[in-house]
């Protein structure tokens, strides 16, 4: 007896190749799917399968079956995926001497399959009650989300990643994960802040001998008596407590005494403890280390910050049509522009992505996803826009053993985002144009990098006030608009920048800013205050 | 030990598999294993069968740690 099993992503053909031996019955039997489910109207409905195992069970079934119900071949193709309404999810083809084995085999095989092969069927809408359990966020096929929507997702299933200690050199941009607090007083002693010289407070004298000389780094306590003074530098410490520094040029200086010209309350000195008591908390939790920062750190002797370790970061960019940027594309083929988007924006946090470029070719991308598998955080994938090739990385994301939590977005430009995770990897979908891209990274890979940072999150959005009218047109969908922002008067100004479609480039030259167009709004006069998102890292 | 979460058992663990170091034991050893580091999977115990190495399992099987051990929740192909 002959058995074919195969478990395809390919939609299964209409006419199928009889089973070979067809003698006397053949029957054929397609599972289509319908457009409703439990009442509900659905567009797809979606399988899973634990190949290996499935198809050896159906071999098994299908052999142990037809001791009782002899038959010459089986053939089964079942389809994994999306598979929408119309199109068959499972073919089953039965060769046999007589019509009743023929139908008895393929009427037993069928209730057993719903048994024993492990393949999994999802509503798109409606969920089975035990696929209740599921986290809300779990989304079905087709659910489109909202940019909101899409960042607290992102907020939840990000953790802060765990940390390390390096050294300050290379701590620029990384967040402190533990509270830095003043070890000693700031300053340490009382340290003149003028070059002149210093008398006793009580000693209304006005001419004083020098008995000393003191530079920055000089440490000479002492006790000084009525008339007396010693020379300071700026920055050099105080003898004692309770004296005062008369700046130089309120003294004439003659051989090995002074004469005070003028004196008043200013003691030119800055006090231990001034700036920080011991104990103080300098840096909290959360905050990013600036050069300021670091500066600070090196002043209190916390070389070795507690930081965030960067994420390891994977970034594919797909497509049969690019190349090199370098290169000088032919007819239909365009520069690979997304890659060195990606990395300068990955830039900002220090961090370098491991990149690839790859034909739009399964077996290709499915090997560099897999290669994922070891400690990457965080999977990029650059692909075409159109729907086929969204939904090509989103398959492969999901063989790869990835959950999809968002396939699509309401808001536009990048629309067609996938939003998927596998234990601790997080991976985007980005859609293929660059402007998307710098969409996408700036919203929702953003919001990703800084919780796992631990950085403090500010709020998403900004409020600013637009520069110019912005003419969003006829904008059914939320739109993040490409504008250049600055500081006037105190006021976050927007210009909006010109910008047609997704596949206009030109904007990104000066976009530093998106303006978040509510649907519908149409056209937002000069001076409407609206809400931003800086793209550039805060 | 490779164990493998399907449907919505993925959605409860969320991750489609993962690797438990665990010694020789048997189907309760392994669900205390299991329900340890993911309390979630405690509540679908009735529904789910064991896949060893791409093979139902039956009730005085044993899994060793180089085993890949499908969890199965009720089916629905077809």
């Amino acid at each position: 007896m002959e058995i074919k099993i195969q478990i395809t992503t390919q939609r299964i053909a209409e006419q199928q190749q009889p089973p070979a031996a067809s003698l006397g019955a053949r029957v054929e039997f397609r599972g289509v799917v319908r457009g409703e489910e439990d009442g509900q109207p659905i567009r797809a409905l979606e399988y899973e399968a634990y190949s290996p195992m499935a198809e050896r069970e159906m071999h098994r079934l299908i052999t142990e079956l037809s001791a009782a119900k002899p038959c010459l071949a089986a053939r089964v193709i079942h389809r994994v995926g999306i598979v929408p309404v119309g199109e068959a999810a499972i073919y089953v083809g039965i060769a046999a001497k007589h019509r009743a084995e023929a139908f008895a085999l393929l009427a037993a095989f069928m209730n057993r399959l719903k048994q024993d092969v492990p393949i999994w069927k999802r509503r798109a809408i409606g969920e089975a009650p035990e696929s209740e359990a599921a986290t809300p966020c779990a989304v079905q096929s087709g659910a489109v989300q909202s940019a909101g929507e899409v960042l607290k997702l992102v907020g939840e299933i990000c953790r802060p990643l765990e940390t390390e200690r390096i050294s300050l050199a290379c701590a620029a941009g990384r967040v402190v994960r533990e509270s830095v607090c003043a070890r000693e007083d700031q300053p340490a002693f009382d340290r003149s802040s003028v070059d002149g010289y210093a008398v006793r407070l009580d000693d209304t004298a006005t001419e004083f001998h020098i008995v000393d000389e003191l530079r920055a780094g000089d440490w000479k306590p002492r006790r000084l008596q009525p008339g007396e003074t010693v020379r300071i530098a700026t920055g050099g410490a105080l003898p004692r407590e309770k004296l005062q520094v008369v700046m130089k040029e309120d003294v004439r200086v003659e051989g090995g005494t002074i004469a005070v010209l003028r004196r008043n309350h200013e003691r030119n000195i800055r006090f231990r403890g001034e700036d920080a008591k011991a104990g103080q908390e300098l840096l909290g939790v959360g905050v990013v280390l600036t050069h300021g920062a670091l500066g600070l750190l090196a002043s209190v002797g916390c070389v070795q910050p507690l930081v965030t370790r960067l994420p390891r970061v994977l970034h594919v960019a797909t497509g049969n049509e690019i190349l090199p940027p370098e290169q000088t594309p032919k007819s239909g083929q365009i520069r690979d522009s997304n890659s060195t988007l990606v990395r300068a924006f990955l830039g900002q946090w220090g961090i370098t992505p491991d990149q690839r470029r790859v034909a739009e070719d399964a077996g290709q991308i499915n090997s560099e996803i897999r290669s994922a598998k070891s400690g990457v955080d965080l999977l990029l994938l650059s692909g075409g826009a159109s729907v086929g090739e969204h939904d090509f990385t989103r398959r492969l994301l999901e063989e790869a053993g990835f959950i999809v939590h968002v396939s699509k977005t309401s808001a536009r430009p990048g629309k067609p985002l996938i939003v998927a995770q596998r234990g601790e990897t997080v991976a985007f979908g980005l859609p293929g144009n660059p402007l998307a891209h710098f969409v996408c990274l700036n919203l929702y890979v953003r919001a990703a990098l800084e919780t796992w940072g631990g950085q403090t999150r500010r709020t998403d959005f900004e409020v600013g006030e637009l520069a110019e009218d912005l003419l969003a047109g006829d904008n059914a969908r939320e739109t993040f608009w490409p504008a250049s922002w600055q500081l006037l008067n105190g006021k976050a100004m927007l210009t909006p920048l010109r910008w047609q479609s997704s596949g206009d480039l030109t904007a990104l030259g000066s976009a530093n800013a998106l303006v978040r167009v509510t649907a519908g709004a149409g056209q937002l006069p000069r001076g409407s205050r609206v809400e931003f998102a800086r793209a550039e890292r805060t | 030990m490779r164990i493998l979460f399907f449907a919505h058992l993925k959605d409860v663990t969320r991750c489609a598999e993962m690797n438990l170091p665990c010694a020789e034991t048997d189907a309760d050893g392994l669900w205390r294993a299991l329900i340890a580091v993911h309390p979630g999977l405690e509540r679908f115990r009735s529904s789910v069968r064991f896949a060893r190495n791409s093979e139902y399992v039956g009730p005085e099987d044993r899994f060793n740690d180089a085993d890949e051990v499908a969890l199965i929740p009720p089916v629905s192909g077809g």
